[in-house]
């Protein structure tokens, strides 16, 4: 059997990776990719956990069916902003976003 | 299911992530978030939770990257391949990641988790979809409304105004 | 009778602030609302002294302050001293009202002016009323007021301007004195009230507070009086309006230290250290403004002299034991000098200017103001049967009683010096020949019916200490027992003042008329280093200015430049410092969500560590 500990680390491993992409990724929709990336670990520890601990009525899979419509919704709003953003005439790269500099 | 099952899904799912964030063409980024997610699922079927292994497909394979893949295709630019694709901030978001990372790894091994036996019930398609409906009724018809706001918010902000 | 009493300083009050707040609309009324002002209370003083007469006397009037156990209350103040003055300032004051009618007409300021007037009468009216030290603190700083108001009445000249304000600098001074005192003497006694002072009795412990602190109260007097050193505003003062020099500066408001040393007698008699202050410091103003006055050729100046003189030779009379002599000469004092005033002041609106070398002869030509002016100048030369023979008389007595010999030397030398140059004023003014082209007239009515007011009083009101009335004054004004047995006139002082008097006029009248048998220029060539010393006012001014007036204004220079450089730059400092670091903040805002992001990271891992800070550090 695999130790549950195996499904935390590699939860946390694409947790990590998840943050790298967010923290230096230029390109918007690679930073959206990104915190997919993020939704999925923590969703993947949810379903160890379900599994491992035993949770009631399902809970832990039920919790990430939301987590996952959740995501959906979020990057479909990320992804029309940046859309209309680029219609704006601006452009998809997150370090030319500065207009709130000093 | 045997461990080497696990192994071999767990390993290319690191690979497929660090795919992900590390690629120039942020299309290739799209089709390695595509590649990622089909892992996860199977991670999802190997921990019993079939239902929602075929969700995970349907809507995040089916949807969502399509939806990224149309995204990026209309902000694309012809002189995206020749600009770099990372900012100036690598090296310090590494190390903090880095560091973020042994730390999780480190509350992992330290508790008493590596000891505890599946316990749980397979619940059946039957049963889950029972307490989706009973139990679980209001966090249900709340994400249904978000997704009718998101919906609607999209095609407010997305319309192309005259 | 006698409770009408705190009227008195009500009704000037009341037409100053008639003055003040309706006196553009008033115009040449408001001369009419003040001397109906003082009018009343000429009345009501009068009501109040058949009052005392019968037997009434001091009454409260209303609380004040109550702080732990000690209560100081609003109080009047009836005895034979404070009526006495309440007449002679009603008087002297209504007629001094009655001529600036006609002295400043056609002032652009006029309504102003008897508005400060009648603030000034309420004020002395109020300080001769008083009961305890801080209600007469409360009008003497009202008359200093009054007295820099009006010195500075024509501000547009900066002379009168900076006279002001030596004024009230120089008084201020004493005035500082004078409330030390008040404090030293309400913590050895803890009382305020004069009624108190006379059951002091000195207790080893408090006995150098007491002294102290009538010295200190004396320094008071010093300022208001002008005495040495503090007499350098007084000349200076003459450069306000005539009336107010003969009202203020001559009649009241410096006779209010003389007031105040025979009020608070009963703390000067405890020691004779402070009487011996007080007359020693009599007797040099004395002698040194007498010696100021020969010399002097403004006609006002020189009696500004006379005018320190005198109250030199009252303090004189009050520092040797002589209280009824030293408060009877300032009777007679404030008539005859407010006389002289306003006849120099009738002669100055004559013939526009105040040099007494430019004028001569005047006397055909200002019959009234001539004769006036006579009559003063004897009573002020002590010749009989004037007012100023009898106080003058007084205090030499007095001062030859006490054994003082080198006092009684420097009184008659004064009295002698006193004749002379009043009677060099008179040769030089009104007689002779016109020194030069001289637009001379007589001045109109309301001028010189008070002058021949004052003249009578100038005349006879000494008389009232004589033994023709056997000697009523005494009888009324007097300090502790009633005086039975003493002896008020003695021939031989009689004949000698008279003979002073009579020498000192015929000195002047050898120098400067009787054909010029001794010419005035050759005795000056003779003296020439004393006649400049004399001159230039024995240097005091000068001395002040370089030792006291020039390191405080060093000073004054040194803290404003501290105040900006270091105050300022402090303060400034601190903004500057907060410039810097908000412009070295600043630039963490960048604008970039993912700089914040890393941040928010950053921040989640010290979250961790918090709480799971022991697991995650176990090796």
């Amino acid at each position: 059997m695999i130790p549950l500990n195996y499904f935390l680390i590699l939860g946390a491993f694409l947790f990590c990776i998840g943050i790298l992409g967010v923290l230096t990724r230029r390109n918007v929709v690679g930073i959206l990719i990104s915190i997919e990336l993020i939704l999925n670990a923590a969703n993947i520890n949810l379903v160890a956990f379900n599994k491992y601990l035993g949770t009631p009525d399902g809970l832990g899979q039920i919790f990430s069916l939301f987590v996952i419509a959740i995501a959906a919704a979020a990057s479909v709003v990320g992804l029309v902003l940046v859309i209309a953003i680029y219609r704006n005439g601006k452009s998809v790269y997150a370090d030319q976003y500065n207009l709130m500099k000093w | 299911m045997t461990d080497i099952t696990f192994y071999f899904i767990a390993l290319s799912l690191c690979v497929f992530a660090f795919l992900t964030v590390v690629s120039r063409d942020v299309f290739h980024c799209a089709v390695w978030l595509a590649l990622t997610l089909l892992s996860i699922s199977g991670i999802y079927f190997y921990l019993g939770a079939g239902f929602l292994g075929v969700i995970q497909i349907l809507v995040y394979v089916g949807g969502i990257i399509t939806l990224f893949v149309f995204a990026i295709k209309l902000t694309a630019h012809i002189g995206d391949a020749a600009i770099r694709q990372t900012n100036e901030q690598v090296i310090p978001s590494g190390i903090v990641v880095l560091i973020l990372f042994y730390f999780l790894i480190k509350i992992v091994v330290s508790s008493p988790w590596a000891k505890i036996d599946p316990q749980a019930p397979v619940l059946s398609l039957k049963e889950l979809g029972a307490s989706l409906m009973t139990t679980y009724l209001l966090p249900f018809e709340f994400i249904s409304l978000l997704l009718l706001a998101v919906m609607v918010g999209a095609i407010v902000i997305g319309r192309v105004k005259k | 009778m006698v409770s009408v009493a705190h009227l008195i300083p009500l009704f000037p009050f009341l037409a100053f602030a008639a003055n003040i707040l309706f006196g553009r609309r008033l115009k040449s009324a408001s001369a009419i609302v003040s001397v109906l002002a003082s009018s009343i209370s000429l009345v009501l003083s009068l009501i109040v002294f058949k009052g005392l007469l019968d037997g009434e006397c001091s009454y409260l009037l209303g609380k004040w302050l109550t702080i732990n156990d000690v209560s100081i209350n609003f109080g009047v103040n009836v005895d034979a001293l404070s009526v006495m003055m309440l007449l002679v300032v009603t008087i002297v004051g209504t007629l001094i009202e009655v001529y600036s009618i006609g002295y400043m007409r056609g002032d652009p300021r006029y309504s102003r002016y008897f508005a400060y007037i009648s603030l000034f009468m309420a004020s002395m009216l109020g300080l001769v009323l008083a009961d305890n030290f801080l209600m007469v603190y409360i009008f003497w700083e009202g008359v200093g007021l009054c007295s820099y108001l009006l010195i500075a009445f024509w501000f547009e000249r900066p002379a009168a301007a900076k006279a002001g304000l030596k004024a009230f600098v120089t008084t201020r001074i004493g005035d500082t004195g004078f409330l030390l005192g008040i404090f030293l003497l309400f913590l050895a006694t803890k009382t305020l009230y004069f009624s108190d002072l006379s059951h002091l009795v000195p207790v080893p412990q408090n006995e150098w507070m007491l002294t102290a602190a009538a010295l200190l109260i004396f320094c008071g007097a010093m300022g208001k009086s002008a005495q040495f050193p503090l007499h350098v505003w007084l000349p200076d003062a003459m450069e306000g309006p005539t009336a107010v020099s003969a009202l203020i500066h001559a009649a009241t408001m410096v006779a209010a230290g003389v007031y105040l040393v025979a009020r608070t007698y009963s703390l000067f008699v405890l020691n004779s250290f402070c009487l011996e202050t007080v007359a020693v410091i009599g007797g040099i103003s004395a002698l040194m403004a007498a010696t100021m006055a020969t010399v002097n050729n403004d006609i006002k100046r020189v009696l500004a002299y006379s005018t320190i003189s005198q109250l030199g030779l009252m303090m004189l009379g009050l520092g040797l034991g002589g209280y009824t002599a030293g408060t009877f000469h300032l009777m007679t004092h404030a008539f005859f000098k407010a006389l002289l005033f306003l006849c120099a002041g009738s002669v100055i609106h004559a013939v526009h200017t105040q040099d007494i070398q430019k004028m001569g002869g005047l006397l055909p030509k200002m019959k009234v103001t001539g004769i006036t002016f006579i009559i003063g100048t004897l009573a002020l030369a002590g010749v009989p049967p004037f007012a100023g023979f009898w106080s003058k008389d007084e205090i030499l007595l007095k001062a030859f009683q006490s054994g003082h010999v080198v006092l009684f030397g420097v009184a008659v030398l004064t009295s002698f010096l006193t004749a002379f140059y009043m009677a060099r004023l008179i040769f030089l003014v009104l007689f002779g020949k016109p020194r030069s082209d001289l637009p001379a007239h007589e001045s109109p009515k309301t001028m010189t019916v008070p002058l021949m007011v004052l003249a009578f009083f100038a005349a006879f009101v000494g008389l009232l200490g004589s033994p023709a009335t056997h000697h009523a004054f005494q009888g009324f004004v007097y300090f502790g027992v009633a005086p039975e047995g003493e002896t008020h006139a003695s021939n031989g002082i009689m004949l000698l003042s008279t003979a002073i008097g009579l020498l000192g006029i015929s000195l002047a009248y050898l120098l400067y008329m009787a054909g010029h048998k001794i010419l005035p220029v050759s005795v000056r060539a003779r003296f020439a280093p004393l006649y400049r010393l004399l001159l230039n006012k024995y240097y005091v001014d000068e001395i002040y200015e370089a030792v006291l007036v020039r390191p405080c204004l060093k000073l004054c220079e040194f803290s404003s430049t501290f105040d900006r450089l270091v105050v300022d730059g402090l303060v400034n400092g601190v903004a500057q410092v907060m410039q810097w670091v908000s412009a070295t903040l600043r630039p963490i805002q960048t604008g970039m969500v993912q700089n914040y992001l890393l941040i928010q990271v950053l921040g989640v891992i010290l979250f961790i560590l918090t709480v799971a800070g022991k697991i995650c550090f176990r090796f």
